[in-house]
């Protein structure tokens, strides 16, 4: 929360803090001029005190509302400009991290922090400009004014406000255990609500829904027990601070009785005390509110901090130099990559150069490395040792985003955004035209259902490109990769959820277009790499095989499995 | 995974109930279960209120006594008397004490009371809820889910579940007890001095005037900062979820700007929608403080010239507040009670939603079949009226035990169509299904589907341990340990999992990022094979296996298919040159059947779709 502090904006915080003071002032002066209206004014039988003194209490009761409305509109100020200021310096970093960085995080939490978290820290700094500031103004103002009136019977305040404060302070202390409580079971309901909605068919076809049922009632249950242990908790909150203000209350009117009686002290302060009790009740109340509510922003505050102090790992270079684009290559050597934090390398000493007009193939199991290869090219993660040379510049000396310009990549996963289907083309190059987008689609086997469409490249894509099937999603990335024109291609399996036969006209309609480009497929499927330069085997980050397909058919062990599993008594 | 957070912001986007008194009253019935309780905890709330607003006028007699003392002292200083106290009864103010004292704990107790049985039925009204409404999601039919979005269901169940459960607990006392406090202080207020209830309910219109004036204004300006929200929310989650395309296509400055411009609107519309929502509170203090001066300055005028007590003001004064306090809160509530109706509307759509109906076919069993599964004249389409399109038309197959049917077709083709038929997520809209000569409809869903046993292309797991997860194939087996440990070697997740540190008791967490898609899929096949089914169903079932660990399932899988009926989606040659009957999908329809040799001779669709598989090997052949 403190380090949270360095964003806000000091003038606009003391503002909120100056017009809060004054609103208090303002409602503290109520019963003390009640106090002078009954002792100065309707004992006295004084009408023409009276009516002053009214005048005065509308006076301040117009300056309590002005400047409550002038911190209100401060405190939204701040805490919302709070909140606007860390939410885009949270997606500025998380939009620059490198994939290390996103992998240890994980995506859904990095939304969930920079769109929820952030939520609840507004939320929780307007509790804190609003009421936070006014429960201490108002309790020690209304202390401090008791006491200058009364200091006989300002004692009362010293008994029972420590009593209340006890009070609220083991209430909270015993039910905020079982308030988090309740938010993980909370979490854990909806997960398994989830997962019943999601694995329906699978819970159907394995007639699991009785269990589900079960496993459901059981979590519910638990969260039902939790939240009224939690509540009855709570329930003693209001009663018990009720009953302090009414001891409190009784206190003052039974010494308040002697002391009066005796001459020492004025019956209108005897009135004003009594508000002045209700008004530290009310302060009690804020607070305590707060106090509920302050551990959650605490919580928010520490998982956007924690994003904005994770330092980015991969940084452009002092003096980058320059990226040429005669020459065409990429080139590995003896490049290394271990995850962070992982014993095992995920690649293990691979070489390769593959140049201008040439297919270089990639193929191996899940888990080979064979997409830690493809980001490592685009840099998206730093090897670990070895260099990686792209026209015959080691990448880390280079500007990621020129490195980048220079890639067209279709990753693994098929990922659309939401806008037209043209938007999406024209995404690694703006200025790409109509026809140019047409031809793309054409190569990459995607013309035809979106041409098909009603409007054409105008249509519709829904977010993640959920309106499309996992074929046409992958056609139309690999053609987002081709409008880029980019030296250098890569499809990370691209072509697997394509048939064998859009598969291979796919792969027979790229020729021409990459006959200047460097092209690099990885895939699964042997029918896929089987026309390639170059193809290198993978198994469990080494090469275990590099060669063409007739050579790695004829002496290597693992290719021939793999083909053996999937080409089983055909004879080529 | 995307689609939970969108369905978010566009719940969060609209709400208003269509029914509100229709709704209201049957969330009413839901807690009538509880009607006892529900009449204990509304008394307990009502004469609570009442005690709280007598207090202050019990207390206010004894400032009256001791004023009384006062003055009386006063005109006998004034006649010359010479007092050392004045004369204040201490025998009536310690009874007035004693009352109020009494009073206090009685109102503390009940409210304590109050709350307890609230929290009672609050929570069990919920539980009841989600119960019902998990109880009603397992009987819904599947295509309910295929045409609603998981992330719309999710957030009724979540969200909405989420704002009744809070409402119930918070607000609905908080109203009961706003409304009975109004009503009962405008009373004793009323009993006790006309002439200043009059000045104390002058004020309330002016909060009213205010409220009904901002309270339009800022719930446009909330529904305003929803909607901002919502745009912020999906551009986060869109481009986190693509952040790879993102940088390997250099656009980050671009969508930091698109993020940025929207950061921007959303912050204007917050701070108008909290600047709004902000000053409800104080203009209700406002006109509360109006009342305040209202009864300082006619009580202090009526107390001077004697025809008001003292102690009646002072507990006017705490009146003001006693009867501003329920209008602040019901116009604070007025807001979340709508919002929460709205929300109860939408779970109890979903309970209404109509369930599945099992209807006989009608039709005999034949006897003596030789046929394990039989399709005759299946007419089917996923539209529900008469004249909407079928998608199969007139389709026929006969599958001998031991059979393995090869279901092939483009991407798209509908082959999933034969799945749904054949579990019967959903039923024929013609013909007949027969499972050894009993149509398909006239066995109970539970016989049917430990029959059949699927693996499907997206892997399925829960939150639970990998033993669990494979566990969840068979009822049957699903204790036996040696059963789901040959059922875990078969299908080579042995291999893995010893290598995970927690072994088996591994927990899969919900986005799978522990384990290999790739192993997920191999959980999924030991399911299958736990579950020992006569009829196998896969579906594309090897794709994203690692292609080495594909040849030995190869192998588990023969050992498995063997005497045992099977339906393959496939992609693969072999498999379907293996296969003892191809069915040939495109477009949802059934448009060729017959094994390999017959179908190639066909020189149809399939003979097509294999020479362009054929073709790239050929050519490479020419290369060599």
């Amino acid at each position: 929360m403190r380090k949270v502090a360095k964003f806000m904006n000091p003038w606009n915080v003391l503002i909120t803090v100056f017009f809060m003071a004054v609103q208090v002032a303002g409602m503290l002066a109520m019963p003390t001029i009640t106090a002078n209206i009954i002792d100065f004014g309707v004992s006295e039988g004084n009408i023409d005190y009276i009516v002053r003194n009214g005048f005065f209490m509308l006076g301040f009761t117009l300056l309590t509302i002005v400047s409550a409305l002038l911190n209100v509109l401060f405190a939204a100020k701040e805490s919302q400009g709070l909140g606007h200021t860390l939410r885009k310096k949270i997606y500025r970093m998380v939009i620059y991290f490198t994939n290390e960085e996103l992998d240890r995080f994980g995506t859904s939490t990095l939304i969930t922090r920079a769109t929820n978290d952030i939520m609840q820290l507004q939320f929780v700094m307007m509790m804190v400009l609003r009421t936070m500031i006014l429960a201490p103004f108002l309790m020690i103002g209304a202390g401090a004014m008791a006491y200058s009136r009364e200091p006989k019977l300002a004692f009362v305040f010293f008994i029972t406000m420590p009593v209340l404060g006890a009070l609220i302070w083991f209430i909270l202390k015993f039910s905020s255990p079982l308030f988090k409580s309740m938010q993980r079971k909370t979490d854990n309901l909806n997960r398994i609500f989830r997962e019943g909605l999601t694995g329906i068919r699978v819970i159907r076809a394995f007639n699991k829904d009785a269990y589900e049922r079960e496993r459901f009632d059981e979590a519910n249950w638990d969260f039902a027990l939790t939240s009224i242990k939690a509540n009855t908790i709570m329930a003693f909150m209001m009663p018990s601070m009720v009953l302090a203000v009414s001891v409190t209350n009784i206190l003052i009117t039974w010494f308040g009785a002697q002391f009066i009686s005796t001459g020492d002290m004025q019956v209108g302060n005897m009135v004003a005390f009594m508000t002045y009790a209700m008004q530290i009740l009310i302060g009690v109340m804020m607070v305590s509110m707060v106090l509920f509510f302050l551990p959650r922003g605490q919580v928010a505050a520490e998982r956007v901090m924690e994003v904005l102090e994770t330092p980015n790992l991969i940084e452009d270079p002092a003096t980058p130099k320059k990226l040429t684009d005669t020459d065409v290559s990429v080139q590995f050597d003896n490049v290394s990559f271990r995850y962070h934090g992982a014993e095992a390398t995920a690649l293990e000493d691979i070489n390769f150069t593959l140049n201008k007009g040439e297919r270089l193939a990639i193929i191996g199991g899940t888990g080979s490395g064979k997409t830690t290869l493809a980001n490592l090219i685009s840099r998206l993660y730093e090897v670990e040792s070895g260099q990686i040379k792209v026209n015959g510049i080691d990448i880390r000396d280079v500007k990621q985003g020129e490195l980048r310009r220079l890639i067209g990549f279709a990753p693994q996963k098929a990922l659309l955004f939401s806008g037209t289907i043209r938007e999406n083309m024209k995404y690694g190059r703006p200025e790409a035209t109509d026809e140019e987008i047409w031809h793309a689609l054409d190569v990459a086997q995607g013309k035809d259902f979106v041409s098909g469409l009603p409007k054409q490249l105008d249509s519709r894509v829904e977010q993640g490109g959920g309106n499309f099937s996992g074929g046409q999603r992958q056609r139309l990335s690999i053609a987002r990769a081709l409008v880029t024109n980019a030296d250098i291609l890569v499809f990370d399996d691209s072509f697997s959820a394509l048939d064998f036969k859009t598969d291979a006209k796919l792969r027979e309609a790229l020729k021409p277009d990459t006959r200047d480009a460097a092209v690099i497929i990885i895939a699964q499927r042997i029918s896929t790499v089987i026309d390639a330069d170059q193809i290198i085997v993978l198994d469990q980050g080494t090469v275990v095989g590099k060669g063409t397909h007739e050579e790695l058919k004829a002496n290597n062990p693992v290719y021939q499995e793999i083909m053996e599993s999937q080409l089983k008594g055909e004879d080529i | 995974m995307a689609k939970g957070g969108t369905s978010n912001a566009a719940h969060l986007r609209a709400k208003k109930a269509n029914n509100f008194w229709g709704t209201v009253l049957r969330l009413i019935k839901y807690m009538s279960t509880r009607f006892w309780a529900l009449v204990a905890t509304l008394f307990l709330a009502i004469a609570a209120t009442i005690m709280s607003a007598q207090a202050p006028h019990i207390l206010g007699r004894a400032t009256t006594e001791i004023y009384r003392g006062l003055q009386e002292g006063r005109s006998l200083q004034e006649a010359g008397e010479t007092i050392d106290q004045f004369p204040i009864d201490f025998g009536i103010i310690q009874n007035v004490i004693l009352t109020v004292a009494i009073v206090y704990v009685t109102q503390a107790v009940f409210q304590f009371f109050q709350q307890f049985i609230t929290a009672r039925i609050a929570q069990k009204t919920v539980y009841d809820m989600r119960k019902e409404l998990k109880e009603k999601i397992s009987r819904l039919p599947i295509k309910y889910y295929d045409t609603h979005s998981t992330g719309d269901i999710l957030s009724r169940a979540v969200n909405d579940m989420d704002q009744i459960a809070n409402t119930l607990q918070q607000s609905l006392t908080q109203f009961i007890i706003s409304v009975v406090q109004f009503v009962t202080v405008l009373i004793v207020m009323s009993l006790i001095d006309l002439r200043l209830t009059f000045v104390t309910i002058a004020t309330v219109p002016i909060s009213l005037i205010l409220i009904a004036f901002v309270a339009p204004k800022s719930q446009k300006q909330f529904a305003n900062q929803q909607r901002e929200l919502g745009n912020v929310n999906d551009h986060v989650e869109e481009t986190f979820s693509g952040h790879t395309v993102v940088k390997t296509y250099n656009r980050e400055e671009d969508e930091i700007k698109k993020f940025d411009d929207r950061s921007d609107r959303l912050n204007d519309a917050s701070l108008k929608a909290q600047f709004l929502s902000g000053i409800m509170m104080p203009l209700v203090s406002f006109s509360r403080d109006l009342g305040y001066f209202g009864v300082a300055i006619v009580g202090g005028m009526g107390v001077a010239n004697g025809t008001m007590s003292l102690g009646n003001v002072q507990a006017f004064i705490q009146y003001v507040n006693q009867f501003s306090q329920p209008v602040r809160q019901i116009a604070n509530l007025a807001n979340t009670i709508q919002v929460t109706i709205a929300a109860c509307e939408r779970v109890f759509e979903v309970l209404d939603e109509e369930e599945m109906t099992e209807e006989a076919s009608g039709l005999e069993p034949k006897r003596n079949t030789p046929y394990k599964v039989e399709f005759e004249h299946v007419q089917f389409g996923y539209g529900d009226e008469a004249d909407d399109a079928l998608l199969m038309n007139d389709f026929n197959l006969t599958v001998n035990p031991g059979d393995m049917i090869a279901v092939v077709g483009p991407t798209g083709a509908g082959k999933s169509t034969l799945i749904n038929l054949l579990e019967r997520f959903y039923d024929v809209k013609g013909g007949s299904i027969r499972f050894e000569g009993v149509d398909t409809r006239d066995i109970p869903k539970p016989e049917l589907r430990t029959k059949f046993s699927m693996v499907l292309q997206d892997t399925w797991s829960f939150n639970g341990t990998i033993w669990d997860n494979i566990a969840y194939g068979s009822e049957e087996h699903g204790h036996d340990r040696d059963r789901i440990y040959a059922a875990a070697k078969a299908a080579h997740v042995d291999d893995f999992v010893r290598r995970l540190p927690e072994g088996y008791n591994t927990i899969l967490n919900e986005e799978g990022t522990n384990i290999s898609q790739g192993q997920r899929q191999l959980i999924t096949i030991a399911r299958a094979f736990l579950a020992d089914p006569e009829v196998l169903i896969l579906d594309e079932a090897t794709s994203s296996v690692d292609t080495r660990t594909e040849i030995l399932i190869q192998k588990a899988m023969t050992n498995l298919l063997e005497n045992r009926t099977s339906f393959v989606v496939a992609h693969r040659l072999s498999t379907i040159r293996d296969a003892d009957k191809i069915i040939v999908m495109n477009q949802g329809d059934v448009i060729e059947t017959g094994n390999h040799d017959e179908l190639m001779e066909q020189d149809g669709f399939y003979a097509d779709l294999y020479n362009s598989q054929f073709a790239s090997y050929e050519e490479n052949e020419d290369y060599a």
